[in-house]
């Protein structure tokens, strides 16, 4: 026997998982996942809708029976409910939905107080602890409000007090960011990393957003209930080795026609396109990707990086049998060619009784382009839409869609505009092909064409075998593209698409977004689409940022990004030893904004070199190491975060101005 | 667009959406069950079940006489609507199994009761009748005075000489009453065509009801709103649809269950009975339109039907004839169409008359069902606005 060779203690486990197995009837949820979490770390469950997450999180909090493994926490045995008991004090669980473990009629005081003498936590303390929470949380001011009446992030705040509010040594958040807008998803990180750092917590946390990845300490991808990759961030990345080649090139289409021919990952964002090679030399990566454009010249070529969620779906690529089916857009006879404006918003106006949802919104978009409006739920980008489509009258201002007036002509506008909304809105109850019938009737479409464009639905949206599977039944890739095709059944010149990624896993939605810039492209369809995932936001043409009911930024992905690194300077990335004692030693030297990213510290800074020299001297005073730091591209997110909070901190001047 | 092709679009919207409605509807199991059972089994177990008449009421008996003329009228309260349950050995014992509640009636004959009748001296017998149960109650009273009236009449003709089968040549009236209709009074007949009413009316407000809602609830009515349906062309093949499914439930109870088990007669029309059942239908369903506006999900609408129907049911004239009621409540049920179709149904079934009794019903009913019906649709149209 070998003699084990003990340098550091092993960390103190407080999560042990074994060849765990969850079954619902015939379905299995999870099949045999192994996991351990170590104490004081944020653990990161990651995967697309029905990958097993929710299942595994249930059973650790004691509340999901399961069928075979072993389930561990705090070294004792989930097995029985009894045991599940002994260690339920000890832990705060936080289900899935946004406020769905709150009491909408309670207000935020009285919802807190309620946990915390479910948990029989002393009155005393209870003040202290809530008194402290609310004020991290900026939520001290809203103390009397009713629960039904904050923001949907503010609500997951509350959830998130409510289930710490008895200082459990293990916190089980269950997606406690999905549906959040990203500040307050910024906030939310923020928050627990302190929790994190002062109180010695464990966290498990699951999430769908690829882009929050790089914030667990480690990490583990789950799809269709296997775990594909586990590990740190740098562990995961190293399973795939590559790089990612990002320039522009004309023709497009020409060029992504040729990539696909060699390369396994081929997307389009806005004029963009990004290319995955297996080579990680930057040199040869491009040369690898400018043989296979052969006459085509890139302008504009980097090679970076690869993203998490790069990796995922490479992982996810190497797992699937065969390649990704690539969206065939057959030709279609395309009825009339439109001059002119798709949509044109003209000072758009919407009152709700003395509350203006939408003010003075104006935007222009030409056929072709995808044309993406941001913003935090109740922004006002929904109530847009709904003018647009005629579903609601404007207060003021005027809209032309398709070459109509929206004011006179909504019923001819609803026979050309394509609509898919953030449900799919599609009957669960009906099949495939009984949904794509319905609604080529309903937009009167006769026999001949109601078979050529289901056809062209079927071939488009690689539904080929699933025709006549009850739409229930379909993963949330499959229901979103045949939602896209009952949107487009009836060759519409505009389509709208509000927050419709929601939920499903990386590769349906770069198939998705696949389809969607062919129809741009090849059809000339003009799209207007709603998200809050900024990663999504990256694939318009053109983006129009909406705030307090008005469009506060407008321009590509680039020039937002560009004016943002004018006005605030570049992203450093700074990665140290001991994180958590940086982040305060900066911000006492003076560092305003800076963002913990599991190991890591992103600030703006609007001179590099220069900070990254009075941040290593800062840390090297306290005893602290910097491991390496790196100037990142900005992403779409830190764009919106920026903005968003000038903008937060200027509404709040006003205001204390106005007071005083 | 021509006015042709226009239309021609109208019905292919109208056809795909019913063909859905109806799809959906058959899919939905738990609902197609209640909608068998309530068609078929109920019928059969409340057409059985209901009894209004009386039946198996107890009797006890305290004889203080223990004579033949105490044994003979005895003997007269017998099944199937009086049950002998036993004699009393004390008087006072009646009143305690009366509030015991296992038998309804006491009947106390007092001592010399023979000798009285023999000897033409008046004389009285005491009946004690629970009416905790009103109708049954006074129905027992009023059977037991028949009783002991056509007694003391025997007797009297008795002493006279004259016997009980004499009384033609004696001056006296008889009633003698012929019955119509339902000629061996066969409760069943009007107890399960009265539950076919109630059920058509609860599936009549509660599918559209919940087939609106449930579009609300899962956010597919936004996809139909930027449609170019208009609302009328949203909320017409619902309407249309769950009447071809209740008409077909009303054909398998009829022909299923009330016919063949029962032998209800269909004495008129058929295509005049699912005319104007269908009409009754719509009409009702306007009533569901209205249901499904103030409502957001299944649970509600379930119980906003049973709000709304419960009154209509109790208050329409199955239970209890109209005439029995305040006026002001048949004022107020000149505003539920069921008022109508209970006439309409056991005009055309029971008494087999045509449109030409019945068309002052099927107008009113159609008024009263185009204002329900609008009133629906304006409520429909206004809450997306």
């Amino acid at each position: 026997m070998d003699q084990p060779e003990i340098l550091t203690p092993p960390p103190a486990q407080v999560v042990r998982v074994r060849g765990f197995v969850k079954q619902y009837k015939q379905h299995i949820a999870v099949s045999g996942i192994d996991l351990e979490i170590h104490k004081g770390e944020i653990y990161g469950l990651i995967g697309p809708d029905g990958a097993g997450k929710s299942s595994l999180m249930k059973a650790i909090a004691g509340v999901l029976t399961y069928e075979s493994g072993t389930v561990e926490v705090f070294e004792t045995m989930i097995d029985t409910e009894r045991a599940a008991e002994r260690v339920k004090q000890r832990l705060g669980f936080l289900p899935q939905g946004l406020g769905l473990n709150l009491y909408p009629d309670l207000s935020v005081d009285e919802n807190i107080d309620f946990f915390a003498r479910l948990r029989l936590v002393p009155e005393h303390e209870l003040a202290e602890r809530k008194a402290r929470l609310l004020a991290m949380t900026r939520l001290d001011k809203f103390r009397a409000r009713a629960m039904k009446n904050l923001s949907g992030g503010m609500k997951q705040k509350l959830g998130l007090i409510c289930t710490l509010i008895h200082e459990p040594e293990l916190a089980i958040l269950d997606e406690p960011t999905t549906g959040v807008d990203p500040v307050s998803r910024r906030d939310f990180w923020a928050i627990l990393a302190e929790l994190l750092q002062e109180r010695g917590m464990t966290v498990l946390v699951s999430t769908a957003y690829m882009d929050e990845a790089e914030r667990f300490h480690r990490l583990s991808f789950l799809s269709s209930g296997k775990v594909l990759a586990s590990g740190t961030p740098a562990e995961v990345h190293a399973l795939v080795p590559g790089s990612m080649v990002t320039f522009e090139a004309t023709p497009q289409l020409e060029a992504i026609s040729r990539l696909k021919t060699g390369c396994t990952q081929v997307e389009a964002l806005g004029p963009v396109l990004r290319v995955f090679t297996e080579d990680t030399n930057p040199v040869s990566a491009a040369q690898a990707i400018t043989s296979y454009l052969g006459d085509i010249e890139p302008q504009q070529l980097h090679v970076d990086k690869l993203d998490l969620e790069d990796v995922f779906v490479a992982l996810l690529l190497r797992e699937a049998d065969q390649p990704p089916p690539s969206p065939e857009l057959p030709t279609a006879s395309v009825s009339s060619v439109n001059h002119g404006l798709a949509i044109e918003a003209k000072e758009l106006i919407r009152d709700f009784g003395t509350f203006r949802a939408v003010d003075r919104v104006s935007f222009q978009v030409k056929p072709g382009e995808i044309f993406g409006l941001l913003g935090a739920n109740g922004a006002g980008k929904t109530t847009v839409i709904k003018m647009l489509n005629g579903i609601l009258p404007p207060t003021g201002g005027e809209g032309w869609v398709a070459g109509e007036d929206m004011k006179t002509a909504g019923g001819a506008i609803k026979e050309r505009i394509g609509y898919m909304s953030q449900a799919f809105s599609l009957y669960l109850d009906l099949t495939v092909e009984e949904n794509i019938r319905l609604f080529a009737g309903i937009y009167g479409l006769d026999r001949r064409a109601t078979n050529e464009r289901f056809a062209w639905i079927v071939s488009m949206a690689g539904l080929q075998g699933y025709e006549s599977s009850l739409t229930v039944r379909l993963p949330m890739g499959v229901r979103q593209r045949l939602a896209l095709g009952c949107a487009l059944v009836h060759q519409p010149r505009v389509l709208f698409l509000d927050e419709p990624t929601s939920g499903v896993d990386p590769i349906g939605r770069r198939h998705f977004w696949d389809i969607l810039s062919r129809l741009a492209r090849e059809e000339g369809v003009a799209i207007l689409i709603t998200t809050h995932y900024m990663s999504e936001a990256e694939h318009g043409d053109h983006l129009a940022l909406m705030y307090a009911g008005r469009i506060v930024a407008e321009g590509s992905p680039a020039a937002m990004k560009a004016q943002v690194e004018r006005e605030a300077g570049q992203l450093l990335e700074v990665v140290t030893d001991q994180p958590g004692l940086a982040l305060r030693q900066l911000e006492r030297a003076g560092f305003a904004g800076i963002a913990l990213f599991g190991a890591q510290l992103h600030l703006l800074s609007r001179d590099p070199a220069q900070d990254e020299v009075r941040i290593r001297e800062s840390l090297a005073s306290e005893g602290l190491h910097v491991l390496g730091a790196a100037i990142r591209p900005l992403s779409l997110e830190d764009v919106f975060v920026h903005r968003v909070m000038a903008l937060e901190r200027r509404d709040r001047e006003t205001t204390k101005g106005a007071a005083a | 667009m021509k006015p042709a092709d226009r239309l021609v679009v109208w019905c292919r919207r109208l056809t795909v959406m019913t063909r859905k409605e109806l799809v959906q509807l058959l899919r939905d199991i738990p609902l197609m069950a209640f909608l068998i059972y309530s068609f078929t089994l109920s019928v059969y177990v409340t057409g059985n079940g209901i009894q209004t008449q009386l039946r198996n009421a107890g009797l006890l008996v305290y004889d203080a006489d223990r004579s033949l003329s105490s044994r003979e009228l005895v003997s007269r309260f017998h099944l199937p609507y009086f049950r002998f349950d036993g004699e009393l050995i004390h008087a006072d014992e009646g009143f305690r199994r009366l509030d015991r509640g296992r038998s309804m009636m006491v009947l106390d004959i007092p001592a010399r009761f023979h000798e009285a009748l023999v000897s033409g001296e008046p004389t009285a017998v005491q009946l004690l009748v629970d009416t905790t149960n009103a109708p049954q109650g006074l129905s027992a009273a009023g059977y037991a005075a028949r009783i002991v009236g056509q007694f003391g009449q025997e007797s009297v003709l008795a002493r006279n000489g004259l016997a009980a089968s004499s009384s033609t040549t004696v001056p006296m009236i008889v009633s003698d009453h012929r019955v119509w209709y339902n000629q061996d009074q066969n409760e069943t007949w009007f107890e399960s065509i009265s539950h076919l009413l109630r059920m058509i009316t609860i599936f009549a407000v509660l599918l559209p009801a919940a087939a609106l809602v449930r579009e609300k609830e899962r956010g597919t009515v936004e996809q139909l709103l930027v449609s170019p349906l208009t609302p009328v062309q949203i909320m017409l093949p619902k309407v249309v649809a769950m009447t071809l499914m209740i008409l077909g439930a009303t054909a398998v109870a009829l022909f299923g269950v009330m016919q063949p088990v029962f032998g209800v007669p269909i004495r008129g029309s058929l295509f005049l009975l699912f005319s104007l059942t269908a009409l009754f239908i719509v009409a009702t369903a306007g009533i569901g339109v209205f249901a499904s506006t103030v409502t957001k999900n299944q649970a509600q609408v379930g119980m906003m039907t049973l709000l709304v129907v419960a009154p209509i049911l109790l208050l329409s004239g199955i239970f209890t004839p109209m005439e029995t009621m305040p006026a002001w409540v048949q004022y107020l049920m000149a505003l539920s169409p069921l008022r109508y179709f209970i006439e309409i149904a056991t005009g055309i079934l029971l008494k087999g008359v045509g449109f030409d009794m019945l068309w002052s019903q099927a107008l009113s009913m159609g008024v009263v069902g185009a204002s329900l019906f609008g009133f629906g649709l304006w409520r429909f149209r206004r809450q997306f606005q």
